[in-house]
């Protein structure tokens, strides 16, 4: 059995190096300046992200919200955890450092959507950026604290606001043809947002059910 | 040929995401190889992306040729949706030590006990 596993990958791993290895080396991409001008955009990814390729990204979107929604009503059948305050003495050291660093982490995930359409960066980048400043957060003050001071019915709203406001930017540009750079800023920061609260849910839902930070 | 190294890289960590898949009893094992695995396509990805001498596809952002972008928006696809469902069979594997007791695969698989 443990032959037949090993021959198995090995034939996987050789066919597909034996693909790669025509695909080698790789051609002149097309061009791509003036299609990435025509929707706003100088970052060119940010343009097949928010432009050529939208249907992808909402769909992606929408299936992020789901396994959210999964995670969240799935763990609420589950047994919660007496506390989950963190176990090691508090010093005011962590604390006022979490403090000051949040700021920071949040206008740096605030700069990356904002400007994902223009350089490096975008909606997802800087969702996962705010989504660890919140654990940082957690670290410092104990999940359960954080999630009393992050309201959770607000925080759903916000996340199915944030789809739904996606939703609306992809019919306006896919169906009604809008273009330019506000569409693209807008939908990169509520890709963000959308990215930093699933990210918080499923922090929270693992540390107040199973474990402790 | 960097992106040939990388993309025959990225073939070997799939290989060795797969093999854990395939071989390791754990529930948890085998979602941290299917995991690898997806770092390996990723990698991949981005091997494919590459251009000798590339700088990356903004305008304005240095001479010589532009990475492909393609590519790179599924990798950003890829990344995001990994996640999700890492999260979301963590929480059936939590379900499942929960009714069952075990994390291993084979006996998970073995019809219950009548009581």
């Amino acid at each position: 059995m443990r032959w037949a596993a090993a021959v198995a990958v090995l034939a996987v791993m050789g066919l597909l190096a034996l693909a790669t290895l025509g695909l080698f080396p790789r051609g002149p991409i097309p061009e791509w300046e003036g299609p990435t001008l025509a929707y706003g955009a100088r970052n060119a990814v940010a343009a097949i992200v928010l432009g050529s390729r939208l249907w992808d990204t909402l769909m992606e979107v929408l299936v992020y919200a789901m396994a959210m929604l999964g995670v969240r009503m799935g763990m609420r059948t589950l047994p919660e955890l007496a506390s989950s305050r963190p176990q090691v003495a508090e010093t005011p050291l962590l604390l006022k450092a979490a403090d000051i660093l949040i700021g920071v982490v949040l206008v740096f995930s605030l700069y990356l959507a904002a400007s994902g359409h223009l350089g490096p960066g975008g909606g997802f980048p800087a969702g996962a950026i705010l989504g660890s400043g919140l654990l940082l957060l957690a670290l410092a003050k104990g999940a359960d604290r954080l999630a009393e001071e992050l309201y959770e019915p607000t925080l759903e709203g916000l996340e199915y606001g944030a789809v739904a406001v996606l939703v609306a930017l992809g019919a306006a540009t896919l169906l009604l043809g809008v273009r330019g750079q506000i569409p693209l800023v807008a939908a990169n920061l509520f890709i963000g947002l959308e990215v930093a609260i699933g990210a918080w849910v499923v922090l929270h839902r693992f540390v107040s059910h199973r474990g402790e930070i | 040929m960097e992106g040939l190294t990388a993309a025959l890289m990225a073939i070997a960590l799939a290989g060795l995401g797969l093999w854990t898949l395939i071989r390791r009893r754990n529930a948890i094992w085998k979602l941290l190889g299917l995991n690898v695995a997806s770092g390996g396509s990723i990698l991949f990805l981005v091997a494919v992306a590459h251009r000798p001498e590339a700088r990356p596809p903004i305008l304005g952002m240095g001479p010589g040729p532009a990475a492909d972008p393609l590519p790179q928006a599924l990798v950003l696809t890829a990344i995001v949706i990994h996640f999700a469902t890492l999260a979301l069979s963590l929480v059936y594997v939590i379900f499942l030590t929960e009714r069952r007791h075990t994390q291993d695969v084979p006996r998970l698989e073995r019809p219950r006990r009548r009581r």
